[in-house]
């Protein structure tokens, strides 16, 4: 029997990164198959590719065996492939069975058969134990029922292969317990499912082999039976570039940043933070490695006053941050360099000088009586150009038209170059080149030689290793390790990123 | 520079491919586009008087352009500056007709009441919106009609003399916008506007608070996270640009009509918001479109007497403007990236 869906050697490239490199997949009908990796590991770009929205730099793409060309999203429908997207897009003001036949109406004479529609989404939704009600408005329903209209949008449009890209990243626990059971029940009617998550456990509980993608090359594919987490976890964060540890005298600061019992929730107001405790001394680097998703976001958004904690106390040189905006808080003492670069660290559209200003606008020497200081910025921008080797024509080049590399050391050279005695970073290399890499580390250990009380946070194990003094893992929002780096494996990360802890299992069983 | 200079020439393409469009709509009304052409240019610049009545037609847009610059900038986008222009209007010359001050005084006087009337005419909407993220788009959208009806139900059941026309009373001459000629109505308000453009300008280029409005309307994310309390400074972006729009109707009140009456200033502060868009939200770049709607506006007055052209040929071009212009934008946006797109133009 031919596979559902076959991908052969696909590279993808946008301008110098590579998203997709030489990946293979090979999909059997009638199974679930589930694509995992870290964010950025390229599991969006290959499948986009796979539904039409994307076209392949190199390679060859074959459904039910027969070669074919996905020049758009029609040709995928056509050939059989329907894509459920992370984010919806239904209409509210129309009823559940409108959204689902919006674009291909079922028609009496010049009038829509609103009666006909209603009668096949209801034979739809029942043939697949999709609960809906055909005639409710869809601004009146939740997230999980939204996406039982995506995926019967999906269903009606004659799809048997449906690939469905990070499902349960809005939904709740719950009512991902009823899709995994709704995917199992398409296969057992000779669908073809593609799950795409970055979340272990709902892997392991509802597919049936999974392909592993790192740094946008695939790692590995295995059958899902005899597959164990911590194989697993191995090989999602692996060791592709293994940095060595640098070398460092031991930090016997006091305490500059004091957490204690800190607690949050995440955008869906679910507990994203439960409970984490821990100190960082000056010159300090305390890591934080996790599978993402476990919390370390709401940690950093905590810390940084952008996400308001429900309870606990985060001190900084003895003052309380909790309850602060995230102004007060830079001006305590905090610099940080945020996870998701491209939309919270910089303005892409603007100069270099001018992403180098925010956050101290109002400060002398930057400004004077509210007007900026436009000379000595131009100044202390070329300055900082050359302390970090930004590579770009000028102060006024703009950051859109700089490398990943660079522009992260734009953040860098912002948030380094203040008085701040707290430093947040947050995944410091991510689709970072290795050569900034290198310089990158380099300068984080001379921030930790200055005293600074650095928080680490990455989904890369190595660099964690290569950095901290300390490695603190996070899982389902709380801290389930507390490791000297020196002498850690990224076996025992990878172990207790897993949720695998005698004392702990408990937990995650109520929990995963 | 090279980029400015493209969006400006893509403006300037889209000027001319609605020129283009109305040239056809004019064949197909049956007149001479060459004709109208003339006309209108001969009407809005054929001598002092009418260059002076361009003026007094581009005033108001060019205030009201301002006050759409400040918002646009921050990423907001009040669309009721019509509304506040009316508030404003009606409260200058209330205070123009019902107090008694000296010279100087009582002008200011009733500019400030222009001003808090459309600060207070906004305040709403910017509180609903920084407190509940309501859209402003739509409740400054709704408050025009309510400020049109409102200041329309206090002139004519209040202030209007019996059997007189729908107007109040005439302001004091204490309270009067300087003229410049005995000719013409164009008064001190064209300077008020070039100097609130130039102003505007400068403060979004040169200061910190400048830098923080065009950070919050860029990208709010970033701005939120170098810690710019956005929620805090939207509300005073909106309040500010009412009080903008407020001040557009002060001018018109107490400079050219010189008191307050039904269909006060009809369509200015859509212009305005109509100018402010084309000039890409540039203060500066606003003093030439604002100009150039002025010179149509006045232009088609010749229109109408010379030609057998109707003066709605002007709002069908207009509209072609428009039209032409969103057009481009959208263009521009999906040739570049897509975050590009969310720059400034999210209603």
């Amino acid at each position: 029997m031919p596979l559902a869906v076959e991908l052969r050697s696909i590279t993808k490239r946008f301008g110098a990164i590579v998203a997709n490199e030489r990946v293979n997949l090979a999909v059997e009908r009638g199974k679930v198959h589930a694509i995992i990796g870290e964010n950025g590991a390229g599991k969006t770009t290959l499948m986009n590719i796979l539904f039409g929205l994307l076209q392949p730099d190199e390679g060859a793409i074959l459904i039910d065996g027969v070669p074919t060309v996905l020049p758009n999203p029609a040709a995928a429908i056509k050939a059989g492939i329907g894509m459920v997207h992370q984010h919806f897009k239904l209409v509210q003001s129309l009823t559940v069975a409108e959204n689902v036949f919006l674009g291909m109406e079922i028609r009496k004479g010049l009038f829509i058969d609103h009666r006909a529609q209603s009668e096949r989404t209801a034979t739809l939704s029942k043939q697949f134990g999709l609960e809906v009600d055909p005639n409710e408005r869809v601004g009146l329903l939740s997230v999980g029922i939204e996406q039982r209209i995506e995926i019967l949008k999906v269903l009606v449009r004659g799809a048997r292969t449906i690939i469905l890209d990070e499902p349960t990243a809005v939904l709740t626990p719950q009512e991902s317990r009823e899709l995994f059971q709704t995917l199992r029940g398409f296969v057992s009617q000779g669908m073809t499912v593609l799950f795409i998550s970055h979340h272990l456990e709902e892997v392991m509980e509802v597919s049936d082999t999974v392909t592993v993608l790192r740094l946008g090359k695939e790692v590995g594919v295995r059958p899902i039976a005899g597959l164990s987490k911590a194989e697993l976890i191995q090989m999602m964060v692996g060791h592709a570039i293994s940095f060595d540890r640098r070398p460092r005298q031991k930090a016997k600061g006091a305490a500059v940043v004091e957490i204690r019992d800190l607690w949050a929730r995440d955008d869906r107001l679910l507990p994203a933070l439960r409970g984490v405790s821990f100190d960082i001394r000056r010159g300090e680097i305390v890591g934080v490695a996790g599978v993402a998703g476990n919390g370390q976001a709401e940690l950093a958004e905590a810390l940084s006053g952008l996400r308001a904690p429900s309870h606990g106390s985060i001190l900084l040189e003895g003052r309380e941050l909790v309850g602060r905006s995230a102004r007060d808080i830079r001006a305590a003492g905090l610099a940080h360099v945020p996870g998701d670069r491209l939309v919270r660290g910089v303005d892409r559209h603007a100069s270099i000088a001018s992403n180098i200003l925010m956050g101290r606008q109002d400060a002398l020497p930057w400004s004077r009586r509210g007007i900026i200081d436009r000379s000595y910025l131009t100044r202390r921008t070329e300055a900082l150009m050359r302390r970090f080797d930004i590579r770009a024509p000028g102060p006024q080049s703009l950051v859109k038209s700089l490398s990943g590399g660079n522009i992260q050391k734009v953040v860098l050279a912002r948030e380094f170059s203040t008085e701040a005695r707290f430093l947040l970073i947050d995944q410091p290399t991510r689709g970072v080149d290795i050569g900034a890499t290198e310089a990158i580390h380099a300068e984080i250990m001379r921030q930790r030689g200055e005293g600074r009380a650095i928080l680490l946070i990455s989904v890369q194990l190595d660099e964690l290793i290569a950095l901290a003094d300390r490695i603190l893992v996070m899982f389902a929002g709380r801290i389930v390790g507390d490791l000297d780096a020196a002498g850690v494996t990224e076996e025992e990360l990878g172990l207790l990123m897993a949720g695998v802890v005698p004392e702990r299992q408990r937990d995650v069983a109520g929990i995963a | 520079m090279g980029q400015r200079l493209e969006a400006l020439s893509g403006q300037a393409l889209a000027i001319l491919f609605a020129l283009i469009l109305g040239a056809v709509v004019i064949v197909a009304v049956g007149e001479n586009p060459v004709r109208v052409l003339v006309t209108l240019l001969n009407g809005a610049f054929g001598s002092p008087e009418r260059i002076a009545g361009t003026l007094l037609q581009a005033t108001p847009i060019l205030v009201c352009g301002v006050a759409a610059c400040i918002s646009l900038r921050a990423g907001l986008f009040n669309i009721g500056i019509e509304g506040q222009l009316f508030m404003g209007g009606f409260a200058a010359a209330w205070v123009g007709f019902s107090f008694s001050l000296p010279p100087v005084i009582h002008l200011l006087a009733a500019m400030a009441f222009a001003v808090f009337a459309g600060v207070a005419w906004i305040a709403l909407p910017a509180f609903f919106r920084t407190r509940y993220n309501a859209n402003e788009v739509v409740s400054t959208i709704l408050g025009n009609y309510v400020a049109v009806l409102v200041t329309s139900y206090l002139t004519i059941n209040i202030f209007k003399r019996p059997g007189g026309l729908p107007e109040t009373p005439p302001i004091l001459p204490t309270a009067y916008l300087p003229e410049f000629f005995s000719f013409s109505r164009l008064n001190w308000g064209l300077f008020i506007g070039i100097a609130l453009a130039i102003g505007a300008q400068f403060v979004f280029q040169r200061t910190a608070r400048g830098y923080a409005i065009s950070e919050m309307g860029a990208n709010a994310k970033f701005a939120e996270y170098g810690g710019i309390d956005i929620r805090r400074q939207g509300f005073l972006i909106l309040l500010a640009s009412g009080a903008v729009g407020g001040l557009a109707g002060g001018i018109e009140a107490l400079g050219v009509h010189r008191r307050f009456m039904e269909g006060f200033a009809p369509g200015f502060g859509f212009d305005g918001v109509i100018a402010a868009l084309l000039a890409n939200g540039s203060p500066i770049g606003t003093i030439a479109t604002a100009l150039f709607f002025g010179a149509l506006r006045s232009g088609s007055l010749l229109l109408e007497v010379d030609t057998t052209a109707s003066r709605e040929i002007i709002t069908v071009i207009q509209a072609l403007i428009i039209l032409a212009v969103s057009a481009q934008i959208k263009l521009r946006r999906g040739a570049s990236d897509s975050m590009a797109g969310e720059r400034r133009w999210k209603f």
